[in-house]
C-alpha cells in the first residue's frame, strides 16, 4: 500500500509537475498531506501543538537550519478566521516556496509557520452545508440564556449554503439598491425613504423567541478571544480571554520563542496596505490603545515595502483591526512587530461604492456564478409573510477563486523575504586593542545594528517577553580591570551604534558576544 | 432534656474510660470547662498559635473530613506547578441536601505564598463550623442553607519555599516557576544567599569611615541616620546575598518575580501594563484550577480571599478603569457588609483597592466579581493594631523593636552578626525574621482567626436564601384560575448581582409549576395596577431574571386545572425552595 501511494506520488510528480495542482481550496486532509511532505524536509519541523474540540490538529512548521533558535524570526499565521480560506493557502505556499525556491534565506532566519489556526470552522467551507464559519466546535451559549447553540442557521432552500433570507414587511429598515436590484440597502430615514424588508441570516427561530440565528452552533471563534480588547461575554467570544486549546497552545508555544521578531498574519484586518494611525491620547493610557509614534514609523515603513511588491490595490479596506484578534494582540500584548492583510480585495470596479454591488458586477463581468437569486420558500415563523432566500453565495468576497491564489502568493512571498531581509542585525566594528603597559590592554570596540528596524520596538523595549541586548565579555572577573563582565542594553535603534569599552590584564584571547535570539548575535575574538 | 444529655454523656464517657484505658485524658477533660464562642472538646485538636506547610494544613483538612463525614468532604480541584495537590474542603450539612443545589462560600488563603496566615484562617472557619455544628443552632441552620468551599492554600508550592527556604517576610510572593526577571536570557541565575545559614534573608551592613548611619547606643538592633551634618560609621548594603552571576547585582534573578494576583480573567492585562502578570488569563495551574472549580460551581454566591498584611477588609474595582464595573446597588451591599467587618475586627478598615491600595488589572477579586457575579472581599490580615491597640502604622520598626523586647522576648530578631563576604569583605548580617511583622505572633492569630471567621460567615449567611410564599388563587369563570406566587428572598445578596444582570452572566431564576395545565404565565410587575410581563413560550416555566435582596417577585399563571400542584423555585446562586398544595 505504501509503495504503491510513493509509485502514485512519483508518478504525479513526473506527470504534471505538481502533485497537488488543484482547483479549490485544500480540504483539511489535502492540507495534512502537504505538511506533512513539508515536514520530510531536512530545514523543517512538523509539530502538531494539541488538538482542537474538533479533533484537528494545531500545526506548527519551524523552518530554518543550524542553531534555529539565535536567529531572529518571523511567525506567518493563517486560519486566524475560518472562512478565510485563502489565508490557510498564502501560510502553506510560503512554507513551500521558502523550502523550495528561497532556502539560502534560512542561514540568517528562521520562519515558524502556523499554516491553520481555525480548523474546526476551516472545514464548513467543505461540509455538506456551507457557511462562513467563525467558530470551534465547542458547545457555547452565544446569547446567554442557559441553553447552547440552540438556535443557529437553517438551510430554508436546501441548497448546501446558508445565505440571507427577507421577510416582506412595511415595518423592515432594508430596501432593494437602486444599483443593482440583486442587493439590499438600509433604507436611510433621513431621506423620507420606506423600508420594504426584515434581513435576517437564513434561519428559524427554533427556540421561539424572536431572534434568528442569535445561538450559532459553532463555539469560540480564534481571532476574536484573544487578550487585546477581549469582547467579553460576547457571542464567539466567551467569558474568558485565551479560554480554547488551541488558542492557549499557539500562546504557550510562542512564550517560548524568544526569537521571533515579526508576525505576518493572513487575516481580515490590514495594517499593510494602510499603516496603522498614531493617537497620542490612546499612545499614553495606562492600557495602551494606539500603536506606539516611534513604531507608526516603522508601521508606514514596511507598508511602503509591501505597496511595492504586491499588485493588488486595497478597495473598502476599514478593518484594521477588531477586539480580541490576533494580530493586534501580537502587537499590543506579545510586544512583536505585526503585520496583517486579507491578501485579496475585490477591485474597484466601474464606480460602484456599495461593496455588495461592486462585487457583483465585478463576478457577473468575469461570468462567476456567485448570487443566489432571491427565490421564495414557506418560512414556519412567517406563515402570513412573503419570505424569499437568496443572496451573494458565501465565501466569495473574502476568498478569489482558486485560480488566482498563485499570484496573490508569490507576491506575499516576495513581501515576507523582504521583511526577512530587515531584521535586525548586531555587527562589531571599529575593534581596537590598545596596550596601556604592565600587560594591561584596553580594548575598544562598536556595537552596531545594521538594520533598518531596531532591536527593539517602542512596545517591544517594554515588555519583559523579549530579551535585552546582551554583551558579554569572556574574560575572567580577576583579569578584567574595568568594564562590565555582562552588560545589558535595553534597545538599540535602526543603524544606531554603541561604543564599548574594557581594560584587560594579561595575554591571549578574549571574546565579546552581543545579541538576544530575536536580533541575532555577533561574536568577536580579540588578540590582548 | 439537659439532663438527659449530660447523664448520657457520662454513661458514654465512664464506658470509653472503661474500655480504652485512656482514663488520663478523660479524667483531665473534666478539668476543663466551656468557653463561650470556642468548640469544647473538638474532635479534632489544633493548636492555634504555629503555622503549617501545604501538608501540615491537608493533614488537618482530612482529619475534620474524617471526623465529620456528615458535614465535611475534601477533594484535590488541580495540581500545583510542582505536582500539589490544590485541596479544597466542601463544608455543609449534606443530610439536607447536595452541596451544588445550596448557595455558597468561597474561602481560600495564600495566593501570595509569603502571605501564610491565609492557610490557617481558612482552616480555621472549616474546623470552627465542624466543630460548632452539633451544639449551635444558627451553625446548623447555616449549613442545612449553605455549602463553604475552603481551600487554605492556593498556592502549596511556594508555601513550603517560605516555611522551609531561606527568605524574607516578602519573598517568595509568585509560585515556583522560575522566569528570567532580569531579561538576560538565563533564569534564576542569582537568588538570594542564606549566608549565615539562618533560614531568613535578612540585611548586611558594613562598617564605613564615609557611612550614613550608626548603630543606636541604646538599641544595638537598630542602625540610625545621622544628620546632614554628621558622619556615620555604617553603610546599608542591602539583602543578604552574593552576585552569583558577576553582573554587577545581588539577588537580582530569583525565584519568579510574577503575581498570581495578576493572572486572573476580568480586564486582564500584559505585564508592561501590569507587572507581574504571566501570559494571558489563568496562565498559573493553581488559578486554573480555581477558576474551574467556580465555574463547575454556579452556586458559589460569595467569595473571600485571605492575604496579608494591613488590616484591611477590600472591596474591588482592583482597577480604576473598572470603576463603571462596580455599580450603586451592588455597592450598598458590599458597604452592608464590610462595614459590619469593621466592628466584628478591631484595627481593620473597610477599603476600595484602586483609591485606597493601589490600582491593579488582573486581580482575584474582580474576576470573582466582574466575570462570575460573586460578591467577593480580600482580607489583608495582620495589622500593628493588634500589639499595643494603638494606631502605630504600617511597618513601624520602632514599635517592632518594642514588640520584640516586651512581647516576644527577642524570638523575632536575628542580632547583627560579622561575616567575611567574597565580594563585600567584613560584613554585619541581621534583622527581622521572615516570619515577623506581616504574620502574626503565635498569641494574635487565634483570635483575629476568629474574627475574620465570623466575618466569613456573616457574608455567607447573607447569600440568597429563597422561599415560596402566599400563593393564592383566584377563580376567573369559565374554568380557569389564577395562582399567583410570592418568592421571597430574605437575605441581603440578590440571586444576580446587578453586573450579572448587565452581562447575563448567570442563567435565570425559574419559577416552575408542576401539577397544573398552563394556559399562560406572567412575571408580576405591579400587582395593584395590574401589570403583568407576559412570558409566552413555556409559561409553566417563568424565567425571573433577579430576586432582589430583601425583597421578593410574583408570578401569576393562569390554569385551566390544578389540584395538587406544586412550585418550585431553582435559582444557580439563590438554591432551590418549594411549596406544595
Amino acid at each position: 500500500m505504501r509503495k504503491f501511494l510513493l509509485t502514485g506520488l512519483l508518478l504525479g510528480i513526473l506527470i504534471c509537475g505538481d502533485v497537488f495542482a488543484q482547483s479549490d481550496y485544500p480540504t483539511l486532509s489535502q492540507v495534512t498531506q502537504r505538511l506533512q511532505k513539508l515536514g520530510s524536509n531536512a530545514s523543517v519541523e512538523l509539530k502538531s501543538l494539541t488538538k482542537t474540540d474538533g479533533g484537528k490538529d494545531i500545526y506548527v512548521l519551524k523552518v530554518g537550519t543550524g542553531v534555529k533558535d539565535e536567529k531572529p524570526a518571523i511567525a506567518v499565521v493563517g486560519g486566524v478566521e475560518g472562512f478565510h480560506v485563502l489565508s490557510v493557502e498564502l501560510a502553506l505556499q510560503f512554507a513551500e516556496k521558502l523550502v523550495s525556491e528561497n532556502a539560502s534565506v534560512l542561514e540568517k532566519s528562521t520562519f515558524y509557520i502556523f499554516p491553520n489556526m481555525s480548523p474546526d470552522a476551516y472545514e464548513q467551507y467543505h461540509a455538506a452545508l456551507k457557511y462562513e464559519r467563525r467558530g470551534n466546535a465547542v458547545a457555547m451559549d452565544h446569547d446567554r440564556d442557559g441553553k447552547s447553540g440552540e438556535s443557529g442557521y437553517f438551510d430554508l432552500n436546501g441548497d448546501g449554503m446558508i445565505t440571507w433570507m427577507r421577510v416582506e414587511d412595511q415595518m423592515g429598515d432594508w430596501m432593494v439598491s437602486k444599483d443593482d436590484e440583486r442587493v439590499l440597502v438600509k433604507a436611510d430615514r433621513s431621506k423620507g425613504e420606506a423600508g420594504k424588508y426584515r434581513v435576517f441570516k437564513e434561519s428559524k427561530d427554533d427556540d421561539k423567541d424572536g431572534e434568528f440565528a442569535e445561538d450559532l452552533q459553532e463555539g469560540i471563534a480564534f481571532n476574536r478571544s484573544l487578550t487585546y480588547k477581549f469582547p467579553v461575554f460576547e457571542p464567539l467570544a466567551g467569558d474568558i480571554a485565551v479560554s480554547q486549546k488551541e488558542s492557549r497552545a499557539l500562546l504557550d508555544y510562542l512564550f517560548e520563542q524568544w526569537n521571533i521578531f515579526a508576525f505576518v498574519t493572513f487575516s481580515p484586518a490590514n495594517n499593510l496596505s494602510t499603516p496603522l494611525k498614531y493617537n497620542a491620547g490612546d499612545a499614553k493610557k495606562r492600557v495602551v490603545t494606539s500603536i506606539l509614534e516611534k513604531d507608526q514609523a516603522i508601521n508606514s515603513m514596511v507598508s511602503g515595502i509591501y505597496n511595492e511588491t504586491v499588485s493588488q490595490k486595497a478597495f473598502q479596506q476599514t478593518n484594521q483591526g477588531t477586539d480580541g484578534d490576533f494580530f493586534q494582540w501580537a502587537y499590543f500584548h506579545f510586544a512583536r512587530l505585526s503585520f496583517s492583510t486579507p491578501g485579496y480585495w475585490t477591485p474597484e470596479f466601474k464606480g460602484q461604492t456599495n461593496a455588495e454591488a461592486n462585487y457583483l458586477a465585478w463576478a457577473d463581468s468575469l461570468g462567476w456564478d456567485s448570487f443566489v437569486p432571491w427565490t421564495e420558500v414557506k418560512h414556519p415563523d412567517f406563515p402570513n409573510q412573503k419570505v424569499e432566500v437568496g443572496g451573494i453565495k458565501p465565501f466569495v468576497m473574502v476568498n478569489p477563486p482558486f485560480e488566482k491564489v498563485a499570484e496573490i502568493a508569490d507576491e506575499h512571498t516576495s513581501f515576507i523575504l523582504k521583511l526577512a531581509e530587515m531584521q535586525p542585525k548586531l555587527e562589531f566594528h571599529n575593534l581596537k586593542t590598545e596596550s596601556l603597559g604592565n600587560g594591561l590592554t584596553r580594548v575598544t570596540v562598536d556595537l552596531f545594528n545594521n538594520s533598518p528596524l531596531p532591536t527593539h520596538s517602542e512596545m517591544g523595549a517594554r515588555s519583559r517577553w523579549l530579551r535585552k541586548v546582551r554583551i558579554d565579555m569572556d574574560a575572567s572577573a580577576d583579569k578584567l580591570v574595568s568594564g562590565d563582565k555582562i552588560k545589558l542594553v535595553d534597545s538599540m535603534d535602526a543603524f544606531e551604534k554603541t561604543t564599548l569599552s574594557w581594560i584587560v590584564r594579561g595575554s591571549g584571547n578574549v571574546t565579546i558576544k552581543a545579541g538576544a535570539a530575536h536580533t541575532g548575535f555577533a561574536t568577536q575574538t580579540v588578540k590582548l | 432534656m439537659q439532663t438527659l444529655k449530660t447523664t448520657k454523656l457520662i454513661v458514654a464517657l465512664a464506658l470509653s474510660a472503661l474500655c480504652l484505658g485512656s482514663f488520663n485524658a478523660n479524667a483531665q477533660q473534666e478539668n476543663f470547662f466551656r468557653a463561650i464562642g470556642s468548640p469544647h472538646k473538638p474532635k479534632v485538636e489544633i493548636a492555634w498559635n504555629r503555622y503549617h506547610s501545604a501538608e501540615g494544613l491537608w493533614d488537618w483538612m482530612k482529619k475534620i473530613a474524617a471526623a465529620h463525614p456528615n458535614l465535611a468532604k475534601i477533594e484535590s480541584i488541580g495540581k500545583s506547578y510542582e505536582g500539589r495537590d490544590i485541596m479544597t474542603l466542601t463544608i455543609t450539612d449534606f443530610s439536607t441536601g447536595k452541596d451544588t443545589d445550596k448557595p455558597a462560600m468561597w474561602i481560600d488563603g495564600n495566593i501570595h505564598s509569603n502571605e501564610i496566615q491565609g492557610g490557617e484562617f481558612s482552616l480555621y472557619v472549616a474546623w470552627y463550623l465542624t466543630e460548632m455544628h452539633a451544639d449551635t443552632k444558627f451553625i446548623q441552620e447555616l449549613l442545612r442553607d449553605k455549602t463553604f468551599y475552603i481551600t487554605p492554600t492556593i498556592n502549596p508550592d511556594a508555601r513550603n519555599n517560605f516555611f522551609k527556604e531561606p527568605n524574607t517576610a516578602n519573598s517568595p510572593r509568585s509560585g515556583m516557576i522560575v522566569l528570567d526577571n532580569d531579561g538576560d536570557g538565563q533564569a534564576g541565575e542569582d537568588m538570594m544567599n542564606d549566608l549565615d545559614g539562618d533560614g531568613n534573608i535578612t540585611m548586611m551592613i558594613r562598617k564605613s569611615p564615609t557611612g550614613r548611619f550608626i548603630k543606636d547606643p541604646l538599641d544595638p538592633r537598630k542602625l540610625m541616620a545621622v544628620g546632614p551634618d554628621q558622619v556615620g560609621d555604617y553603610e546599608m548594603l542591602g539583602q543578604e546575598g552574593m552576585d552569583n552571576d558577576g553582573d554587577g547585582e545581588v539577588n537580582e534573578d530569583g525565584i519568579g518575580y510574577y503575581d498570581p494576583n495578576r493572572d486572573w480573567g476580568w480586564n486582564w492585562q500584559p505585564d508592561y501594563i501590569q507587572r507581574g502578570a504571566m501570559r494571558y488569563p489563568f496562565t498559573l495551574p493553581e488559578n486554573r484550577a480555581v477558576m474551574e472549580f467556580v465555574m463547575k460551581h454556579p452556586n458559589i454566591a460569595g467569595a473571600q480571599s485571605f492575604h496579608n498584611s494591613g488590616g484591611m477588609i477590600l472591596r474591588g474595582p482592583g482597577a480604576e478603569e473598572d470603576l463603571n464595573t462596580y455599580n450603586r446597588e451592588d455597592i450598598r451591599i458590599y458597604d452592608a457588609i464590610g462595614k459590619k467587618g469593621e466592628e466584628m475586627i478591631p484595627g481593620y478598615r473597610y477599603l476600595t483597592v484602586y483609591k485606597d491600595l493601589y490600582s491593579v488589572f488582573g486581580g482575584e477579586l474582580d474576576w470573582f466579581y466582574g466575570n462570575r457575579g460573586i460578591f467577593t472581599y480580600t482580607n489583608e490580615l495582620m495589622v500593628s493594631y493588634l500589639y499595643f491597640n494603638k494606631e502605630a502604622g504600617r511597618g513601624n520598626q520602632d514599635e517592632q523593636l518594642k514588640v520584640d523586647h516586651l512581647l516576644t522576648f527577642g524570638d523575632a530578631f536575628v542580632p547583627f552578626k560579622e561575616y567575611n563576604h567574597p565580594q563585600f569583605g567584613t560584613v554585619e548580617i541581621g534583622g527581622f525574621k521572615k516570619n515577623f511583622g506581616r504574620a502574626h505572633p503565635g498569641f494574635l492569630l487565634e483570635q483575629d482567626a476568629h474574627r475574620n471567621s465570623a466575618f466569613t460567615i456573616y457574608h455567607a449567611y447573607h447569600t440568597p436564601k429563597l422561599s415560596v410564599m402566599d400563593v393564592k388563587e383566584e377563580d376567573l369563570g369559565g374554568g380557569l384560575k389564577a395562582i399567583t406566587a410570592t418568592i421571597f428572598n430574605e437575605r441581603m445578596m440578590p440571586t444576580h448581582a446587578s453586573q450579572d444582570l448587565k452581562y447575563k452572566i448567570e442563567r435565570p431564576d425559574y419559577v416552575t409549576i408542576a401539577g397544573a395545565k398552563v394556559v399562560a404565565g406572567f412575571v408580576v410587575e405591579d400587582e395593584d395596577m395590574k401589570k403583568f410581563t407576559e412570558q409566552k413560550s413555556s409559561p409553566e416555566k417563568m424565567a425571573v431574571e433577579n430576586i432582589p435582596g430583601m425583597g421578593a417577585v410574583k408570578v401569576k399563571w393562569i390554569v385551566s386545572s390544578a389540584s395538587n400542584y406544586s412550585i418550585t423555585v431553582d435559582s444557580a446562586k439563590g438554591g432551590k425552595a418549594s411549596w406544595k398544595k
